[in-house]
């Protein structure tokens, strides 16, 4: 198994070497005093908490721990298990390229070579193309029916959705399209129809934010976050498997860790807007997330010019959803509605 | 360019501008000739006065430079070379906030930022600069609106976020040179492959914008220029060898500022080759950056920019002389990577390895080294609450000095350019403690 951090990975090279990942988003709501001795109080909550995690223990389970490159937080990370803390499990770092022309894709397709020779001296497998292709045609497949549970969202209610989704962070891809597959076959809409929000942001975390959202009466038609909504990683076409997973690794929905315009982005929450008919659009940040704070103020004033209002809530993973953050997700649907 | 443009910036760069900062100089190198009035600190640089007038000229250029040049904004690693070479006139709004930041008006300018919707938990230079943009304020007269930016992330992610926003403010073309962050000890083949790849595609969108082709003969000498300045300011830091130390590193902040932002320039190489002299003149003659040096101190990360004098004054009390610094440092250490006849694959390799894009552990293997090549008693790791890549790392780089090396660190929380995060009454005690943990 792999503790894998924030954001975009190989899945499919991951399994080709029989190594399962497990994500690690944080998590929410643990004791982050071990990380502190390491981290200083202005790194997020991500960061921050996935170090006390693994010095707790709780990643004992796991064989390797993958670090992608998404921002200088996750960078400081990867640096000091790596010369630092040097944790009983290999730790290999990925950097993604910020951009996705050519250059980018020939630099990823090197990059994950690269990782191929570290997770082939580590597991001492050396899986060929036929396997390489083989299990991402089955990570293609979990996501397309990942894909299909955005479009039919409406059979779960917001909170249902995202602990379905999610599932697609620690779940096998066969275990996940069994899942998919049972709730896409159940009939008609169970869902409540709230008032219809865009939700944007890192990670859904608490989760009770969403039975929040749901109890005053609001509805999340679909997501910009980065743990959801901006892995819809599309399908490949390439026959070359190293260049089919770079091709897909940076085919996703803009993202400003991988260098998307601002303007891209607008234009690709507008989209969700204008197609979920919603009123308003959530930014929920975590604390000192900076990739997320720097797009903030254009985001809501190309918002507003369309005449989409917005709220931003900021959180801290470690501390519960705030009663400050309730009232304010409230009033917010309440001027929507 | 207009030819009034052109008239109009000619008076007044290089006809009145240039008079009245000339005899400004004159008048404060006249001052400067009086007896120093500082107590525990040896007298001021005498070619102080000369690089407030390159560093002013500069600025003035870029006051009136839209009249007269292409203007590209670029972070502080970037690739300077190749835009010298098309002419551009090359500003840097990291310098920029810097100069807010010592004028301590960079608090009023952030304000701006804040007001339009940034946070006060993004880095202080990007926000002073967003500031600046959005209000006009700036210590400087005015800054020219950039035709070209160019970001290379070899300092940290937050100026790709940072010129996104730039991007979109002035719709002009954005040159992102992505620098695959070195981990271990040696940046892979495929990394440096792709920064000169990238290298390459940046060219022809420079040329594009700047409207000429870029001459190899004018790169390579821009490139030659370059790395003689970087060698004559690597010299000027390593006469610290000296004890005692001959110029301060609070002194090497504000001297730095020319080998950043004038980079590939000829008098930059004059002003480091006179500065070069003046250091070893004061060797000769006894002349010491403390009066009464006793112990020696490296500092790691950026400066706090609004507390120099401060710092300066409260460690020369003690006779301790800050001696050596990893941010200074890193303007040097690259000289010897690039090769003026092949610029632009050295390029890849000198934007690739800057301190900042290299790992923690990298960072604590050349404080050791810094420790031992300028004898030095002890460290203050500036904890900069605006720059995390240079500040994550530095528990466990303070845990080791201390462990293995036997080292006194202190770690100083701060942040480069905001006052609000830096605490006075906590700053005092943390130095008080220890200056009494290095004098035991």
């Amino acid at each position: 198994m792999a503790a894998v951090l924030p954001i975009h990975y190989p899945r499919s090279l991951l399994r080709a070497f029989n190594v399962l990942p497990i994500e690690v988003w944080g998590p929410p709501q643990i004791d982050a005093g071990l990380g502190a001795a390491h981290l200083q109080a202005y790194v997020c909550s991500i960061v921050r908490n996935a170090l006390a995690f693994l010095l707790s223990g709780g990643l004992e389970v796991t064989d390797l721990i993958v670090v992608p490159h998404a921002c200088d937080s996750l960078q400081g990370l990867g640096s000091i298990l790596i010369d630092f803390i040097q944790p009983r499990q290999d730790v290999l770092p990925l950097y993604l390229p910020r951009g996705n022309g050519e250059r980018h894709i020939g630099y990823l397709i090197d990059e994950l070579r690269a990782m191929y020779e570290r997770l082939s001296k580590t597991t001492q497998r050396a899986p060929g193309d036929d396997e390489l292709m083989a299990s991402i045609q089955r990570e293609e497949t979990a996501d397309e029916f990942l894909a299909e549970l955005h479009q039919q969202r409406g059979k779960l209610t917001t909170y249902d959705f995202y602990r379905l989704i999610r599932a697609r962070e620690y779940l096998p891809a066969e275990g996940f399209i069994e899942l998919a597959q049972d709730i896409l076959k159940q009939q008609g809409a169970s869902r409540t129809a709230g008032i219809p929000i865009v939700f944007s942001g890192i990670v859904p975390e608490p989760m009770s934010l969403l039975q929040s959202i749901t109890e005053a009466g609001g509805e999340v038609v679909a997501d910009d976050l980065a743990c959801c909504g901006r892995r819809l990683y599309p399908p490949g076409t390439s026959k070359d498997p190293f260049r089919r997973m770079a091709e897909r690794l940076l085919g996703v929905p803009p993202d400003p860790t991988l260098g998307s315009p601002i303007s891209a982005r607008l234009e690709h929450l507008l989209g969700m807007v204008k197609k979920g008919e919603a009123k308003g659009v959530v930014f929920y940040s975590v604390k000192f997330c900076e990739p997320e704070l720097f797009d903030l103020p254009m985001l809501r004033d190309g918002l507003q010019e369309a005449g989409v209002p917005s709220l931003t809530i900021e959180v801290d993973l470690s501390d519960p959803l705030s009663h400050q953050a309730r009232t304010r997700i409230e009033a917010f649907l309440e001027m929507i509605a | 360019m207009s030819m009034i443009g052109s008239l109009q910036y000619h008076f007044n760069v290089n006809l009145m501008g240039r008079a009245l900062l000339r005899i400004n100089r004159l008048r404060n190198e006249l001052q400067s000739r009086s007896p120093s009035p500082r107590e525990h600190l040896g007298p001021p640089l005498k070619i102080a006065p000369r690089m407030k007038e390159l560093v002013a000229r500069h600025w003035l250029q870029g006051r009136y430079a839209n009249l007269h040049d292409k203007v590209a904004w670029v972070t502080s690693g970037a690739p300077v070379e190749l835009l010298k070479a098309l002419d551009y006139y090359v500003l840097y709004p990291e310098n920029h906030a810097a100069i807010c930041g010592t004028a301590r008006m960079a608090l009023e300018i952030s304000a701006e930022a804040e007001k339009a919707g940034y946070s006060s938990d993004i880095c202080s230079y990007a926000r002073t600069d967003f500031g600046t943009v959005l209000s006009g304020k700036t210590p400087v007269g005015r800054l020219p609106k950039p035709d070209l930016l160019l970001a290379c992330t070899n300092i940290c992610q937050t100026v790709l976020a940072w010129y996104r926003v730039l991007a979109e403010h002035f719709r002009v073309p954005l040159i992102i040179i992505d620098t695959p962050f070195v981990y271990h000890e040696q940046a892979p083949e495929h990394a440096l492959e792709f920064v000169k790849k990238q290298l390459e595609d940046a060219v022809p969108v420079a040329e594009q914008v700047a409207g000429r082709s870029l001459d190899m003969n004018t790169f390579m000498e821009t490139s030659r220029l370059s790395q003689l300045a970087s060698e004559l300011w690597m010299q000027v830091m390593d006469r610290n060898k000296h004890t005692p130390a001959p110029i301060s590193v609070i002194d090497q902040f504000i001297h730095m500022a020319p080998v950043v932002e004038m980079r590939g320039d000829a008098h930059t190489v004059d002003f480091y080759a006179a500065l070069l002299e003046e250091i070893d003149a004061r060797i000769a003659q006894g002349i010491s950056a403390v009066r009464n040096e006793r112990k020696r101190l490296l500092w790691d990360n950026l400066p706090i920019w609004y507390r120099l004098r401060y710092l300066g004054e409260t460690l020369g009390a003690h006779g301790i002389a800050l001696v050596a610094s990893t941010y200074t440092n890193a303007w040097g250490e690259l000289a010897q990577f690039i090769d003026p006849s092949r610029p632009l694959e050295s390029m890849a390799r000198v934007y690739t390895y800057p301190i900042l894009n290299r790992g923690t552990g990298h960072k604590l293997s050349t404080m050791v080294d810094m420790i031992q090549k300028y004898q030095l008693d002890g460290v203050i790791l500036h904890s900069d609450r605006s720059c995390k890549p240079y500040s994550i790392g530095q528990m466990d780089q303070r845990d080791r000095l201390l462990r293995e090396h036997d080292m006194p660190a202190l770690l100083l929380e701060a942040d480069h350019n905001d006052p609000r995060a830096f605490s006075q009454e906590q700053v005092s005690r943390h130095l008080a403690a220890f200056i009494e943990m290095l004098e035991a």
